[in-house]
């Protein structure tokens, strides 16, 4: 799906190889590397590869938005789409670990979106929203209610994950009833 | 210190007045220019042309002076390829004596299966042959820096083309595009012995020209060369062999006006007037002007075959000069794709065509490269335990002690 050109402990930032084929808000992915990181995507933003060039509108005689790429190929060497994520975990001796990696994935290391089934482990323990609640990453809501939209998806037993990631969500958000409140009625499809 | 822009700025003013006074003489040229082109027969003067001996560069005139061609419809299925080159000089500052030269390419298909390929290829330049053109005769030997290195870097392009062109589909119309013009214009005149024009020219930019047009032969390709605001004048020279402006049978500038000070000669009338400002004022957006010829010496000398033939287009909000070899002039069916396609390129790139544009950024050497280079090359000689010495004035340069 992409590969890691920037890296920290706590996050990652993702090229993807298609333009626009970056994975959705707030779905799994996990790194290749030495501790492969788990990381929950929080931003995704298309732009042109050169800084200095910006684009400018093509499409005034075109009658579709493909229709601008149609004309225009030269467009997908020249546009790239990165994708951002907070770490939510990785892989230590074969065990999944909701904690940070000793060391972060390293620059080219490819990314993959999670397959449905790897999510669902991943997830079947509510401690997987313990460093994506306490990231401070912006529209920290919707990052979170979009990662539990894709993660009940993958369970056998929706309404148990919900009420796990309920109970989850008010220890790690205490006192703040209404950001909880906000999640999860965000959850809901 | 750096530049004081306040001393500068009172000059910048008495500049720009003085356009100012001098813009209404220009109006009154363009006119006469205009007045005279609508009446002028392009055979009368082309065949004064001939006999004549003129100290300006006249176009050989084929077609009218004045006609008008209006865009064809561009096929439904093209490919447009480009190169451009930029390069980095000898630096005799520089601790090793070298040259780079980086070549944008591009290659973009549009139509049914549209598609594209941007890429660059840079290339150091360091061995003796590299750096001087010798003269297998006499041994005789001219360095390659400064004009005649930007000679050579327009060759490197065309045989780029070439190379892009052998390795494009065949089954497509496909517009082969250089940016500028197709005469070394360096190599013109007497600032090179005969050796150096044979080296680039004979030996290195007509087996260019010659691989292109076979290419040609046997599948839809044109080659063309667009300038961008040209500063030309060879169709307003020709205007001035008319009889309204030259009152001699078969004109000799030295003969017959070469003692006369600038402005009192009597073609003087249009002096100042670029062939862009003519055709500025008769071409529709995406129309053409006729075909002409250039009568550069270096190409009747040189070129053979490839004579260069030039139009105007009006492809946007300028007028540019589109040259081209005689095999595509002499093709109704290549001079409408270059018509065509180059209206359209210049309909996708914002008034210049999309092709050259994107093969420039491919080539493009900022600053920033450059001193990447320098820094580069001084970190290689370093680690080989090679001097790394550089002039005291460019140390002075870069240190700027107080």
């Amino acid at each position: 799906m992409g590969e890691v050109v920037e890296s920290s402990s706590t996050g990652f930032v993702a090229q993807s190889y298609r333009l626009y084929g970056a994975p959705h808000l707030g779905a799994l992915v996990r790194t290749g590397g030495p501790y492969p990181a788990y990381g929950v995507v929080h931003e995704v933003a298309t732009r042109g590869i050169d800084p200095s060039r910006r684009p400018t509108a093509r499409g005034e005689d075109e009658a579709t938005e493909e229709d601008v790429y149609r004309s225009n190929p030269q467009l997908e060497h020249l546009l790239r789409t990165d994708f951002r994520a907070v770490i939510v975990g990785h892989v230590g001796e074969g065990e999944t670990r909701y904690r940070l990696p000793p060391s972060p994935p390293p620059i080219y290391a490819f990314v993959h979106e999670c397959p449905a089934d790897e999510a669902a482990v991943f997830s079947s323990s509510t401690d997987c929203l313990r460093l994506l609640a306490g990231s401070g990453v912006a529209a920290l809501e919707e990052v979170v209610s979009a990662f539990l939209r894709h993660a009940v998806a993958a369970q056998a037993d929706p309404q148990a994950f919900l009420a796990g990631a309920g109970k989850q969500l008010a220890a790690l958000f205490p006192g703040d009833f209404r950001t909880v409140e906000s999640i999860l009625l965000r959850v809901a499809p | 210190m750096s530049l004081d822009l306040h001393k500068i700025a009172g000059q910048i003013q008495c500049m720009a007045s003085g356009l100012s006074v001098r813009r209404a003489e220009r109006e009154a040229s363009l006119a006469l220019a205009l007045d005279t082109l609508s009446t002028a027969q392009a055979d009368v003067i082309e065949e004064k042309r001939t006999r004549s001996r003129t100290t300006f560069l006249v176009a050989g005139l084929r077609g009218s002076l004045s006609g008008r061609h209006p865009c064809p419809a561009p096929p439904s299925d093209y490919a447009a390829l480009a190169v451009d080159g930029s390069h980095i000089d000898v630096d005799r500052h520089l601790a090793a004596r070298c040259y780079l030269i980086n070549l944008g390419t591009v290659h973009i298909r549009y139509g049914e299966r549209p598609m594209a390929e941007l890429g660059s290829r840079p290339r150091l330049y360091t061995e003796d042959d590299d750096m001087y053109l010798r003269d297998p005769a006499s041994g005789r030997t001219q360095a390659l820096e400064g004009g005649l290195l930007g000679a050579l870097r327009a060759v490197e392009e065309l045989r780029a083309l070439a190379e892009l062109a052998e390795q494009s589909p065949a089954d497509v119309p496909t517009l082969a595009l250089i940016d500028g013009s197709l005469i070394l214009w360096a190599l013109a005149g007497q600032a090179y012995q005969e050796f150096v024009r044979t080296a680039l020219i004979d030996d290195m930019f007509l087996p260019a020209m010659d691989r292109l047009r076979e290419l040609a032969r046997n599948r839809p390709l044109a080659l063309a060369a667009y300038v961008s605001l040209p500063r030309s004048t060879d169709v307003v020279n020709a205007l001035r062999l008319d009889e309204r402006l030259c009152p001699y049978e078969r004109a000799n500038c030295d003969m017959h006006c070469g003692q006369l000070p600038s402005g009192k000669r009597p073609c003087d009338g249009v002096s100042g007037v670029m062939d862009r400002d003519v055709f500025s004022a008769i071409l529709d957006y995406g129309e053409r002007s006729d075909v002409n010829l250039t009568t550069s010496s270096i190409v009747e000398r040189s070129y053979g075959d490839h004579a260069v033939n030039f139009f105007y287009l009006n492809a946007s909000e300028e007028i540019a000069r589109v040259e081209i070899p005689a095999w595509v002039a002499d093709s109704p069916d290549l001079l409408s794709l270059v018509h065509a396609g180059l209206v359209d390129q210049c309909r996708k790139g914002h008034g210049y065509p999309v092709a050259l544009s994107e093969a420039h950024e491919q080539a493009v050497v900022t600053a920033g490269d450059r001193d990447e280079f320098r820094v580069m090359v001084e970190t290689a000689l370093g680690a080989h335990r090679l001097p790394v010495y550089t002039s005291l004035k460019d140390r002075s340069k870069r240190l700027k002690w107080l």
